[in-house]
Order: structure tokens, then C-alpha cells, then sequence
């Protein structure tokens, strides 16, 4: 047996990359969701919503203080014993679930944490004019509350693109799960894991480059 | 035109920072408080604006009335429209240009037409000598240029009474002028005005009316002849020999 067979990486990369269209919907499904779910988290937490803020907390003391890994298992074995539901869900909707709720509590420290470092000077000038809280929210303290959530959530999302590997462990045919059967088919690990490790490098560095590109166009404007 | 009565103000159930205010303001008053530092003047105004809430009092702005014992959000909503603050540190919404931060409440508190408010807001910098900076951020802007778009931003609610809070205290000294000019030519308008300075001669020379205030009281009010030339209170003599020299 020969340590690295570039024919079989040749034949193995296009199969495993026709799956990447599972990874990269389970990321932006999961963005999306938690990015819905952490801004109404990072509102409760910033304008300190009475009794809601504190289970906020609990919450996402829980899902940042334990493994994604554990969650999923925790949710799609575990919980399935008392829920119809998630027992008859299907293994790529529990793990976008969990990539939602664990990333949500992320997203949301990240959102709080820009909504935190406006300064107060901007309510008061908000608030003196009359304007509502809503209209002071979404047109000042939101708008600039963005600019410096950027960097922070462009990392979630890349964490969320590297954490939706973890799909395999409930048997989803996403770039790692396939990888996973073709080597063990083939017990060629070496070129199937290498084609994995490749591909999330390649995309995470062209996210990373948006990223970048992105901050200069926010920072330019103003 | 304003009218405050009884106010008072507690911080933390034990810091008295007002004490029993009352105080008038006329239409047309051009009225500048004095004091030292600490002695409540920005709570003060803050609390006119209810950026600050009272902790007892009633302030009436033109016809809005709000009660410290018992008020409603809407209430406060339309005392805050009767008014309108220029901060120490100008405080322009940052994320907007020049124009668009005179336009802000036009158009999300007094419902105008986008048209509408940029006329104003043109006519309001040119005013103030900024048209020429319409379209620059505030990190673009110098502090005497963004405190000037700040008191046009102020003008465009056409308040009842315009409140300063000393609006020049964070300014280079070269700076200084330009803003003082700008609030020189609004007195001179017979706009109402309440304005907290440690400029004296400034506010001996705009304000037809002067309160001294000290350790959360009035301690003194009159004309700016009485305060000013022929001081009484000691602690006002004292206050005006310290900031003189
Ligand atoms: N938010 C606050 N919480 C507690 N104390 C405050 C607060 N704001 C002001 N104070 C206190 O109130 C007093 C008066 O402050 P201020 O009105 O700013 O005085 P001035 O404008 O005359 O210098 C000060 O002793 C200050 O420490
Ligand atoms: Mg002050």
C-alpha cells in the first residue's frame, strides 16, 4: 500500500466536494436563525428585560459552557425519548437546530457587546429629540451597533461553517460524513480527510478574505 | 414659557443633587446659569428634557405639563419635543452626515417629507455656517463645526426653549468663538434660551437674565448687572473671583 495515491484523491475530491452543498446549507441556515435569535437575545440582554434577561443568561451560560458535539447527541438521542417531534426529525434539521440555538448564544454576547460600546451620548441625543425607542434603536444605535458586530459575527459564521462538520456524527452525508464512508470503504483516510481538510481551508480563507473586504467598506463610510 | 416647580432630584435614595427648584422662564429670556462644578446645573437641564427623571416636581414646557408623581411615556415624549439640548460633547448621531442629523427628528418625530426636511436642514446650516459641510461625517468635522450642526440640529425641532449644556466646554480655545457667535446670533433672534456656561463674560453679554447656582439651589437670580457687576452673595463673589482669574 502506497502512502498517498494522487489517483484515488483524483477521483475521491469531486465526490466529496458534491457534498459541500450540505455543509454550506446547513451554515447558512444556521447563520440565519441564529442571527434572528441572537439580536432578540443581545435586545433582551441590552435593555435588560426584566425575568427574560435572567433565563437569557442561564441559557446561554448552557449552551456556550458545553460541547456542540454533546448538544447534538444530547438533543437527537437524548431528548428524542420525550419528543415525537425530534424523533422523527430529520438528522440534518436536528443538527441546523443545534447549530442555531448553540451559535444564538454566541451571536448574541457578540451583538450585545456592540450594542454595549455605542455611547451613551447617542440615546441621549436620540431620546432629547423625542424620538421613540424604536426609532432609536433602529436608526442609531443598530445601525452603529453593526459596524463593530461585523468582525465578531463574521467569526461566528465561520465557526458555524466549521462546526456543521459535526452533522456525521448523526449520519448526515455532508463533506465529512462522506468522507468518513469513502474511507472507510476504501481504508484510504489519508486522501479522503485531506480532500476535507482542503476544502473547509480553502472556503473558511475565501470567508475570511469577505470578512476583511467587508470591514474596510464599513469602516470607509464613516 | 417654562415653568418648574418644586423640582428635586435623589440619586441612589441618598445623593440630593436638586433641591426644591422653581423656577420661570419667560418667552424671548435669554437665561445663562453659573456655578460651580457639581452643584446640579446639568441635571438641571437634563431633567427639563427628562433625560433625567425627577425625583419630585412639575415641569411645564409651553402647554405640555409633566408630573415627576405620576407621567406616561407619551407625556414625556412631548415635553422632550417642547425643548431641544446641545450637548457638551455634541453628541451627533455619528452613522449620519451633517444634513441628515439636522433632518433626523424632522422626519422620524414630526412626520415631514424627506423634501421637506432637507430644505430645512439646508437652510438651518447654511445658518450656522456648515452648508459647505452638508454631506460630511461627524469624524470629518472639527468640534466647533460638529457643535454648530449640533444647535442646527437643535433649531430644526423649532423648540419652545433651546437648552446648552456648556456648550463650548469641550472645545479648543481656538474653537471656542465660532460656537459662542452661533449662539450670540440665536439670542439676538429672541430665541428662548437656557444655557449653563463658564463663559462670564459670554453670558454677561447674551443673557438678560443670570442664575447662580450652588450645592442644588438657585442662590442667586437676576439681571446680568446684579449677578455680575454687583454680586452679593458671597459664595457668588467668591465663584466670579475664581473663574476671573
Ligand atoms: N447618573 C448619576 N448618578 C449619580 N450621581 C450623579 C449622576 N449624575 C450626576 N450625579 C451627581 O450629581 C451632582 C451634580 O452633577 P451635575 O448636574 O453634572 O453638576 P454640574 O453640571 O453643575 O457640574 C454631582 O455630584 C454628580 O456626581
Ligand atoms: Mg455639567
Amino acid at each position: 500500500m502506497t502512502l498517498f495515491t494522487w489517483e484515488y484523491f483524483a477521483e475521491v475530491f469531486p465526490l466529496i466536494l458534491s457534498k459541500l452543498d450540505v455543509t454550506l446549507t446547513l451554515t447558512v441556515i444556521a447563520s440565519f436563525f441564529s442571527l434572528v435569535i441572537g439580536v432578540i437575545f443581545a435586545l433582551i440582554g441590552y435593555y435588560k428585560i426584566k425575568g427574560l434577561n435572567l433565563i437569557l443568561k442561564v441559557w446561554s451560560s448552557f449552551m456556550r459552557g458545553t460541547p456542540a458535539a454533546t448538544q447534538v447527541f444530547f438533543f437527537y438521542y437524548g431528548l428524542a425519548n420525550f419528543s415525537s417531534i425530534i424523533l422523527n426529525m430529520s438528522p440534518t434539521v436536528a443538527v441546523a437546530v443545534i447549530m442555531s440555538l448553540n451559535m444564538s448564544a454566541f451571536v448574541g454576547e457578540s451583538i450585545r457587546g456592540a450594542l454595549m460600546s455605542v455611547d451613551n451620548g447617542q440615546r441621549e441625543a436620540a431620546m432629547s429629540l423625542g424620538m421613540s425607542g424604536f426609532q432609536m434603536t433602529t436608526r442609531v444605535i443598530l445601525p452603529q451597533a453593526v459596524r463593530v458586530a461585523l468582525p465578531p459575527l463574521f467569526n461566528d459564521i465561520i465557526n458555524l461553517f466549521k462546526m456543521s462538520s459535526l452533522a456525521f456524527l448523526v449520519g448526515v452525508r455532508d463533506v465529512m460524513g462522506i468522507a468518513k464512508i469513502e474511507g472507510a470503504n476504501s481504508f484510504k483516510f489519508f486522501e479522503c480527510y485531506a480532500c476535507v481538510m482542503l476544502i473547509y481551508w480553502v472556503i473558511t480563507m475565501c470567508l475570511t478574505y469577505v470578512q476583511k473586504h467587508l470591514e474596510k467598506r464599513f469602516n470607509a463610510i464613516y | 414659557m417654562v415653568e418648574v416647580k418644586n423640582l428635586s432630584k435623589t440619586f441612589d435614595g441618598h445623593t440630593e443633587v436638586l433641591k426644591n427648584i422653581d423656577l420661570n422662564v419667560k418667552k424671548n429670556d435669554v437665561v445663562a446659569i453659573l456655578g460651580p462644578s457639581g452643584t446640579g446645573k446639568s441635571t438641571l437641564l437634563r431633567c427639563l428634557n427628562y433625560l433625567c427623571e425627577p425625583t419630585t416636581g412639575t415641569i411645564r414646557i409651553g402647554d405640555v405639563t409633566v408630573d415627576a408623581a405620576h407621567h406616561t411615556k407619551q407625556e414625556v415624549r412631548n415635553l422632550r419635543r417642547k425643548s431641544a439640548m446641545v450637548f457638551q460633547g455634541y453628541n451627533l448621531f455619528k452613522n449620519k452626515t451633517a444634513k441628515e442629523n439636522v433632518m433626523e427628528a424632522l422626519v422620524t418625530v414630526q412626520k415631514k417629507s424627506k423634501a421637506e426636511a432637507e430644505e430645512t436642514a439646508i437652510r438651518l446650516l447654511d445658518k450656522v455656517g456648515m452648508l459647505d459641510r452638508k454631506d460630511f461625517y461627524p469624524s470629518k468635522m472639527s468640534g466647533g463645526q460638529q457643535q454648530r450642526v449640533g444647535i442646527a440640529r437643535a433649531l430644526a425641532v423649532n423648540p419652545d426653549v433651546l437648552l446648552f449644556d456648556e456648550p463650548t466646554s469641550a472645545l479648543d480655545p481656538e474653537l471656542v468663538g465660532e460656537v459662542l457667535n452661533t449662539i450670540r446670533q440665536l439670542a439676538e433672534e429672541d430665541s428662548t434660551m437656557i444655557l449653563v456656561t463658564h463663559e462670564i463674560r459670554f453670558a454677561r453679554h447674551v443673557a438678560n437674565r443670570i442664575i447662580f447656582m450652588d450645592g442644588g439651589v438657585i442662590a442667586a437670580d437676576g439681571s446680568p448687572e446684579e449677578i455680575i457687576d454687583n454680586p452679593e452673595n458671597p459664595r457668588l463673589r467668591q465663584f466670579l473671583n475664581f473663574v476671573s482669574k
